[in-house]
């Protein structure tokens, strides 16, 4: 017995062991799947549906995330999905809800108007058909979708969307349908609105050239003010709605209707637009979506603008190493956007970090987002900032964990003379350049200057829509960062 | 209860803690951009404390009452033991970590040396705190290092 006693210590010693042995390897297997995806970068649907099935193949265990039907409580999985994230370092997000959306419906209207059938003639290189038929092939359930002709009107297509999609020549087929000799901007805009459900994507092939009836001996800018007004008050009533305006460029070979002149024969290129209309809502669901990357990134366009795009939260997160950082400080892992510890490189007093932020949202190209003119930064002590694009080949296993889903990195740099400072990044959300500089006054003429690539008041009648939404729109996203030495 | 036994719950208790608050303990003495937060998220911190932890209360126990020998309890001999447990734990968590962390592709070869020089220290605290939890019970080194 006094031997037994004699080891007592020895037995607390080894159950201490086990105890803490088994502490730590009794991690939840459901936690453990969520916690590796994550770290590993791989928070995919196919990792999503992993985790539900690890849920479903031991649903007593895990009934706090199955609903009563016995299918998956996504809102407590995603609730318990983003708690794991958040514990993580840095903190990580996972936007499962969307796995479970009721599918989007696309909607198209193909302008058909006198001066559209040139776009698709035999001679020209087809880049008008080929855009529409890449934007319903690029849409999830796009052999569903439903096709109008519009000009005084808007008239279902007859055919399906196998024939409309094999059809060469539309503007033949479609001969007929309506009056193409104008288009109704008014009846067309307020129909689609009216028309469009929940969770349907409408989009318009258009010229935007705005042609209403008799406006002969109309001056220019009684046209250009008529249509900016209409551009607005059409857009007014639809606050929740989003637009985004894609410039094209395809072969035009056949008769020009001017707005106050002659027709004339015209061949060469001329723009034309793809107009994507939604909810703002659906197309942010788009835009995190990567099933929508083509559809919304339309092959062959060469201009781009979202009108009425909310200011975004981004993601972002401080990378502790990086090429241009200099100097040293910490994240808080308490306060989300607080940098702590800051020192400045001893030879240099200079502080530069660096923060990995997810720009996919914003539906920019790279070089809006890589040109530092777009930001306006606001600091007490003047930091600038440098922006590059992620490089995939940059990416290693000690930093995926910072890089992974970013797109961009933005490199901070200045002189920390204050014991704190607040950086402040406005990505602004300005009227685009391009619209002007796509912009014609006259179109009387093929030999006027940019006739190959400007569109008649493109700029009024865009300004219009932009005016309507810009009470929404200043700054695309505010990222605020606060700096304690 | 005894003195005996306040030390063995003290001992016990300070473990445990040193386990439970892992993170910050071992953040407290070091701490490298990118290479803490991959020992955060890969769970490394539990792991290390945990080995550091059995191991120094092992060799103590191996001390104590496995050799428990007349002709090796002088406080030198205590002190070999703590040095061979002070290089052999971080080493063991060194491997540990290292084989975790290949099969993450996280490579901090430098910072994990870095760490394991830290751990040395805590190896070497847990080892005094286990001698002296269990010492008591030993029949002939109860002494060592210091006389009752």
């Amino acid at each position: 017995m006094k031997k037994i006693f004699n080891f007592s210590p020895l037995f607390v010693a080894g159950m201490l062991a086990i105890g803490l042995l088994l502490s730590s390897c009794g991690k939840d297997a459901l936690q453990k799947a969520v916690k590796d995806a994550f770290i590993k970068g791989d928070t995919t649907e196919v990792a999503y549906e992993a985790i539900c099935d690890i849920i479903t193949s031991n649903a007593e265990k895990y009934s706090d995330y199955v609903d009563t039907n016995g299918n998956i409580n996504v809102d407590a999985l995603d609730q318990m999905i983003n708690e794991v994230g958040q514990n993580l370092r840095p903190p990580m997000t996972w936007n499962t809800k969307r796995y479970g959306q009721k599918s989007l419906s696309l909607s198209i209207y193909f302008e058909r108007s006198g001066s559209m059938v040139p776009y698709d003639q035999a001679s020209g290189g087809g880049q008008l058909k080929k855009a529409v038929n890449d934007l319903i092939n690029f849409f999830p359930g796009g052999e569903n979708a439903s096709i109008n002709i519009v000009n005084d009107n808007i008239y279902p297509y007859n055919g399906t969307v196998e024939s409309f999609l094999q059809d060469r020549d539309i503007y033949a087929s479609t001969k007929g349908v309506g009056d193409a000799s104008y288009t109704d901007f008014k009846v067309i805009f307020d129909k689609i609105f009216q028309a469009q459900k929940p969770g349907n994507v409408a989009v318009l092939i258009t010229d935007l050239i705005y042609s209403p009836k008799n406006t002969a001996g109309v001056s220019v800018d009684k046209i250009f003010n008529e249509e900016n007004s209409l551009a607005t008050s059409i857009f007014t009533k639809y606050k929740g709605k989003s637009i985004i305006v894609n410039q094209l460029r395809g072969d035009y070979d056949g008769q020009y209707y001017p707005y106050n002149g002659q027709p004339f024969q015209y061949k060469g290129q001329r723009p034309f637009y793809a107009i994507i209309i939604a909810d703002a809502s659906t197309i942010d669901r788009m835009a995190k979506d990567n099933r929508f990357a083509n559809f919304l990134n339309l092959s062959g366009t060469i201009n781009s603008y979202r009108f009425n795009q909310a200011n975004t939260t981004l993601d972002y997160k401080l990378v502790p190493v990086w090429n241009n950082n200099a100097g040293r400080c910490r994240e808080s892992r308490d306060q989300k956007g607080l940098i702590t510890n800051c020192e400045a490189d001893r030879e240099t007093g200079i502080l530069a970090f660096s923060v990995a932020v997810n720009f996919n949202g914003l539906q920019k190209d790279d070089a809006f987002l890589s040109n530092p003119s777009n930001f306006t930064l606001q600091s007490q002590n003047g930091f600038t900032v440098k922006v590059e694009k992620i490089d995939p080949s940059a990416i290693t296993g000690n930093n995926k964990a910072y890089l992974e889903g970013m797109t961009h990195v933005l490199t901070f740099t200045g002189k920390l003379g204050t014991a704190k400072d607040e950086i402040t990044v406005n990505l602004r959300n300005d009227f685009p350049a391009w619209i002007e500089q796509s912009t014609s006054r006259d179109d009387s003429s093929a030999s006027a200057t940019g006739f190959a690539t400007t569109t008649f008041g493109l700029e009024r009648f865009l300004r219009g829509i932009y005016d309507a939404f810009s009470a929404s729109q200043s700054n695309y996203t505010t990222m605020t960062i606060k700096l304690e030495k | 209860m005894d003195k005996k036994g306040i030390y063995l719950i003290t001992g016990i208790v300070a473990t445990v803690l040193f386990w439970v608050f892992r993170v910050e303990v071992y953040e407290g003495l070091f701490q490298a951009p990118g290479f803490s937060d991959a020992m955060y998220n890969t769970g490394i911190y539990g792991i290390v404390g945990l080995i550091t932890a059995a191991m120094a209360w092992g060799a103590a126990a191996i001390f104590y009452y496995a050799i428990n020998s007349v002709q090796f309890c002088r406080w030198w001999h205590w002190l070999c033991i703590l040095a061979i447990v002070t290089i052999m734990a971080p080493i063991v968590c060194y491997f540990v970590n290292s084989s975790i962390f290949d099969s993450e592709n996280y490579s901090y070869a430098a910072e994990m040396v870095s760490f394991e020089g830290v751990n040395m220290i805590f190896t070497a605290v847990l080892y005094v705190v286990a001698s002296f939890s269990i010492r008591w019970w030993s029949t002939n080194c109860r002494h060592t290092p210091f006389p009752q």
